[in-house]
């Protein structure tokens, strides 16, 4: 990943803040894992604070996700045992 | 047919992420039979802990000790289950109650409160407007990058260019979790219909 800061405009250190360059490089990826980011506007100007916003909100919603899913499966999974019927298409899943 | 070359780096991302989803799959199934055959009378949430606990787990392991997310995920999602082992272990079974506390504490932790859209208050010398935008530009940048160092495993001492890097890949990762588990969900749910 480039670590060029062509745009940089302050003075601060070089970890103190992203770069331009690594937003772009950041929302361009995002765009590829969550198709749904608001890109109306389609230049690279999307603000910094979006994408991070934007991707705060992804990984909080996924967590919920796990979260949920896991209260589902906990009425669903009371046994992994050898006999039950998940046990042998996961089985086959895994193996293939 | 020709494949444009986005197409062809889909297919690319689609195949490791079909292998990511089987390998965490195992992991995730191989513990569960050793958790479930050690520990057979469980309550509903201790079950709960579990099934996540152990997703979480299985979902770092499978990265190798690549990145330092998943690091940081196994070390907090082991303690977790650690706690939950001792408990078990022990004859007094209200003793369980600390580490639920503690446990959901460190859940809990994971999660952060929602950070509100506000008007960044200016409490200095006016300025000129567009250097104002600028530094209210800046401050919330650094605001939500603290964010997104709380929401990622082992963020807090990330430099902002690791961050995004491990950003991306715990993201994906957890993009895996969700379809696989989703996945077993629906499944089970259809053969416990019949």
């Amino acid at each position: 990943m480039s670590s060029r800061r062509s745009r940089q405009s302050s003075s601060l250190g070089p970890s103190s803040r992203i770069s331009d360059d690594q937003i772009a490089d950041l929302l361009s990826k995002l765009r590829q894992l969550l198709p749904e980011i608001h890109d109306n506007r389609r230049s690279s100007k999307v603000s910094a604070s979006k994408v991070l916003q934007e991707t705060c909100n992804y990984i909080r919603s996924l967590h919920r996700e796990v979260d949920d899913l896991s209260q589902r499966l906990t009425q669903l999974l009371t046994t992994i045992d050898a006999d039950s019927p998940e046990a042998a298409i996961i089985r086959s899943l895994i193996l293939q | 047919m020709t494949f444009s070359p986005s197409h062809r780096v889909d297919l690319k991302r689609m195949a490791s992420k079909a292998s990511l989803k089987q390998k965490f799959l195992k992991k995730w199934m191989e513990d569960l039979r050793t958790y479930g055959s050690s520990n057979p009378f469980t309550t509903v949430s201790e079950r709960k802990r579990i099934i996540k606990l152990s997703a979480d787990i299985a979902m770092a392991s499978i990265q190798e000790g690549a990145t330092k997310w998943s690091r940081a995920l196994i070390e907090n999602a082991s303690q977790g289950m650690d706690t939950f082992k001792k408990s078990a272990m022990s004859d007094d079974r209200g003793a369980r109650l600390p580490s639920a506390a503690s446990v959901a504490k460190m859940i809990a932790s994971k999660k952060i409160s929602k950070s509100r859209r506000r008007r960044t208050r200016i409490c200095k010398p006016p300025r000129p407007k567009r250097l104002q935008a600028r530094s209210i530009a800046k401050r919330l940048v650094k605001k939500r990058t603290q964010v997104l160092k709380n929401l990622v495993p082992g963020g807090e001492s990330m430099d902002d260019a690791s961050l995004i890097k491990e950003t991306l890949d715990y993201i994906m990762s957890l993009q895996v979790q969700v379809d696989v588990m989703r996945s077993l969900a629906c499944m089970s749910e259809h053969l416990h219909r019949k």
